[in-house]
């Protein structure tokens, strides 16, 4: 064996040697190829690797013997070319290994780029060797050496020999480095043991945060919470609002159960409220019971809800409880309030009978005992005396009149309000003609205008309409063709009704006045009327949820504009 | 021979003498017999206690009813009238100062053949008598028998 062989299995050996000292950093391995490369030839040495798809070559390690070919070396590190353009795949694309032991530059101009061609004349390359990498057949990269060293014999087959054989340990190098750094990137996928402690303190400190959370939230309830533990019902917390309903600190509650605060039976009730709800796993609903608290008996509404483990077992009893004390006894409150008001609406009711009975039958004898004096004893009476008898007879009707207003009053405000799709056009148009009827000679001019579609109570609506248009009928007698219109307007989202007339009007003065019972704007021998009608219009408009207003000016007329509220619910 | 009697049950006694004016004015001639409370009208029309011995021959052509009535009120006396198969045809015009639309329902549901207001105005009141007098003993052909 020569000398030169026997150093040559000495570097490779080396070389071998170094690649598995390196075979758990990737980056080092490359960098080692290449040294040992240049070492065991005495050429420049570079290594490039494939890209997953094979169709690029990036040089990932460089070692140059010359300074001079240092740079061009170092500066293709990292740029990925197309195997095309590589020497290689410029000279030998289908073996992928290229062997030129001196470079006759003329011959090779027409097989390269002109790049590559000016670059090995530049860097006066004398001979250069390629050997592509394989892992199992398949090509992972390709090893170059670069002779540009003239005192340097030229390369030889030995030279080539010690290339591929460095090509293969390469190889099998790069391929195990790169398995190994998979493995190591799977592994970090995985938790390290100092990781899951860290996540575990993170998960602990968010715990905490989350119960100071739930604690704050509990704190600030402005009702009873509290939580038994589902063995032996013992309070395990305890809110703020439950601490100041029982008047007991919470320091003095947690780890006790009921029997050590309330009387036996109220315990007892509890306890078995609490068992009833674990065992049932539902929410049970307690709508009032009583508490015997520090601060006297207090009435609760309490829901009581079981907490389940993981397994689905009752862990806990989570109770909510409101103080509905105060509202009991308002409720108690309002309703001696409603039974009072019940009373008074059915004594009134009785009064408003015995009105009409009682009070009606001695006007008819002071009418109908007129009526006789005249019939019987006119002649006698005189003119005077029958006057004054006639005046009697006038007195007494009126009176039955304004009794008759008065009850219609009242019969307003007790009925219940029976709401229903009603046409107030067509109410206006039926008041009209039944006032025509009684009056055939009066010459009035109707109009309507708008959506007069609305919904109330018609019979209430229909007495409405008899004051309303029946006043505008009645202020209007003066005028040869007297007006009277229904309006409807639309005003931020309300049905506002109006009915105007051109009659003698009313001064602005006196408008508070209108709507009170026997307020009468006019003396009663000008305008006839007993001062209800306006005061029932309100009460009928008030049922509704509405408002009344008027507008008027002396001798131009008056308007009566109501709203009904929103009475489609009612 | 038989009288057509109308039966006026009537407890105000003014009410009584315009009610009997009223007719009179109306030329209404028929008999006019008077009851002052329910206990009584039912008794005259069952020809029972005080009116046990009252002639047959009166045959009532109709009642004039008032409803707030000693003893028993006038829709319990109506609906006494109407459970007897005797009186349940016998037409009964209920005139009352009520207008109480429970006294107008109650009293027609139980059979009431008018309804009828007494006006205060006895001008209204003799034109109203006139009315139901010339209806119920003039125009309207009594149930045979």
């Amino acid at each position: 064996m020569t000398d030169r062989l026997r150093q040559a299995l000495a570097e490779v050996s080396a070389a071998a040697n170094a690649f598995s000292e390196q075979a758990t950093d990737y980056e080092a391995l490359l960098q080692a190829i290449t040294d040992s490369c240049a070492r065991a030839l005495d050429a420049s040495c570079s290594v490039g690797l494939y890209s997953d798809d094979n169709s690029t070559i990036t040089p990932v390690a460089v070692t140059a013997v010359r300074p001079t070919m240092e740079g061009a070396l170092e500066g293709m590190l990292r740029h990925p070319r197309r195997y095309e353009q590589t020497l290689v795949g410029q000279l030998a694309p289908e073996t992928g290994n290229l062997f030129v032991p001196e470079i006759a530059l003329s011959d090779l101009r027409d097989r390269l780029t002109p790049e590559a061609y000016n670059a090995l004349g530049h860097f006066g390359v004398r001979g250069f060797i390629s050997v592509t990498m394989r892992v199992r057949g398949e090509p992972i990269g390709v090893l170059t050496v670069i002779q540009h060293d003239t005192a340097r014999p030229p390369l030889d087959d030995l030279d080539r020999e010690i290339a591929t054989h460095l090509a293969n340990l390469a190889g099998f190098a790069i391929a195990n480095a790169r398995l190994f750094r998979r493995m190591q990137e799977e592994a970090a996928g995985r938790m390290s043991a100092e990781q899951v402690a860290e996540r575990t303190r993170a998960s602990e400190q968010r715990a905490i945060q989350a119960n100071a959370f739930i604690d704050a939230v509990l704190e600030n309830i402005p009702a009873m919470v509290f939580v038994k533990d589902a063995d032996r019902l013992q309070f395990v917390r305890f809110n703020r609002a439950g601490e100041q309903l029982l008047g007991i600190p919470r320091g003095e509650l947690i780890g006790k159960s009921d029997f050590d605060f309330f009387p036996k039976d109220e315990a007892e009730f509890f306890v078995a409220k609490d068992r009833e709800t674990l065992r049932n796993q539902t929410m049970v609903d307690i709508p009032e019971e009583p508490i015997q608290t520090a601060n006297g008996t207090r009435w609760l509404h309490t829901r009581k809800v079981p907490i389940l483990d993981e397994q689905g077992e009752s862990r806990y009893l989570l109770g909510i409880s409101h103080d509905i004390t105060e509202r009991k006894r308002d409720m108690a409150a309002l309703e001696r309030a409603r039974d009072a008001a019940e009373t008074a609406s059915g004594e009134l009711e009785s009064f408003s009978y015995s009105v009409a009975h009682d009070l009606r039958a001695p006007l008819r004898a002071i009418d109908g005992f007129s009526q006789a004096l005249l019939d019987e004893l006119g002649s006698e009476l005189g003119e005077v005396g029958r006057g004054y008898a006639r005046r009697v007879r006038s007195s007494a009707q009126r009176m039955a009149t304004l009794i008759d207003d008065l009850l219609k009053l009242s019969r307003v405000t007790r009925s219940p309000l029976a709401s229903q799709r009603v046409d107030l056009g067509e109410l206006f148009r039926t008041t009209v003609a039944a006032l025509q009827r009684d009056e055939p000679d009066r010459r009035v001019e109707i109009a309507t205008s708008g959506d007069l579609v609305t919904h109330g109570d018609p019979r209430l609506l229909a007495i409405m309409f008899d004051n309303l248009v029946g006043n505008a009928w009645k202020f209007t007698s003066r005028r040869p063709i007297a007006h009277i219109a229904l309006r409807a307007e639309a005003n931020e989202g309300e049905q506002v009704f109006s009915i105007s007339d051109d009659g003698v009007g009313f001064d602005m003065k006196y408008v508070q006045k209108l709507f009170g019972v026997f307020n009468r704007l006019h003396a009663d021998s000008d305008f006839p009327g007993t001062g209800v009608g306006l005061a029932t219009v309100q009460r009928v408009v008030a049922r509704h949820g509405g408002r009344a207003w008027a507008h008027g000016e002396v001798d131009r007329g008056a308007t009566f504009s109501f709203t009904l509220g929103d009475t489609r619910k009612a | 021979m038989t009288d057509r009697v109308i039966l006026l049950v009537e407890d105000n006694r003014d009410d009584e003498e315009l009610t009997l004016r009223a007719l009179a004015k109306s030329k209404i001639t028929n008999p006019v017999v008077v009851v002052r409370d329910g206990v009584e009208a039912l008794d005259w029309m069952f020809r029972r206690g005080a009116h046990a011995t009252r002639p047959d021959h009166q045959i009532p052509q109709v009642v004039l009813l008032d409803l707030k009535l000693p003893k028993v009120d006038g829709l319990e006396v109506l609906r006494e009238l109407r459970a007897n198969d005797a009186t349940k045809l016998t037409p009964v015009v209920i005139l009352t100062s009520s207008v109480e639309e429970q006294d107008l329902i109650r009293g027609y549901g139980l059979g009431a053949n008018s309804y009828i207001r007494k006006p205060v105005d006895f001008t209204q009141f003799v034109e109203a008598v006139r009315q139901l007098g010339l209806y119920w003993l003039v125009l309207n052909q009594p149930i045979p028998g």
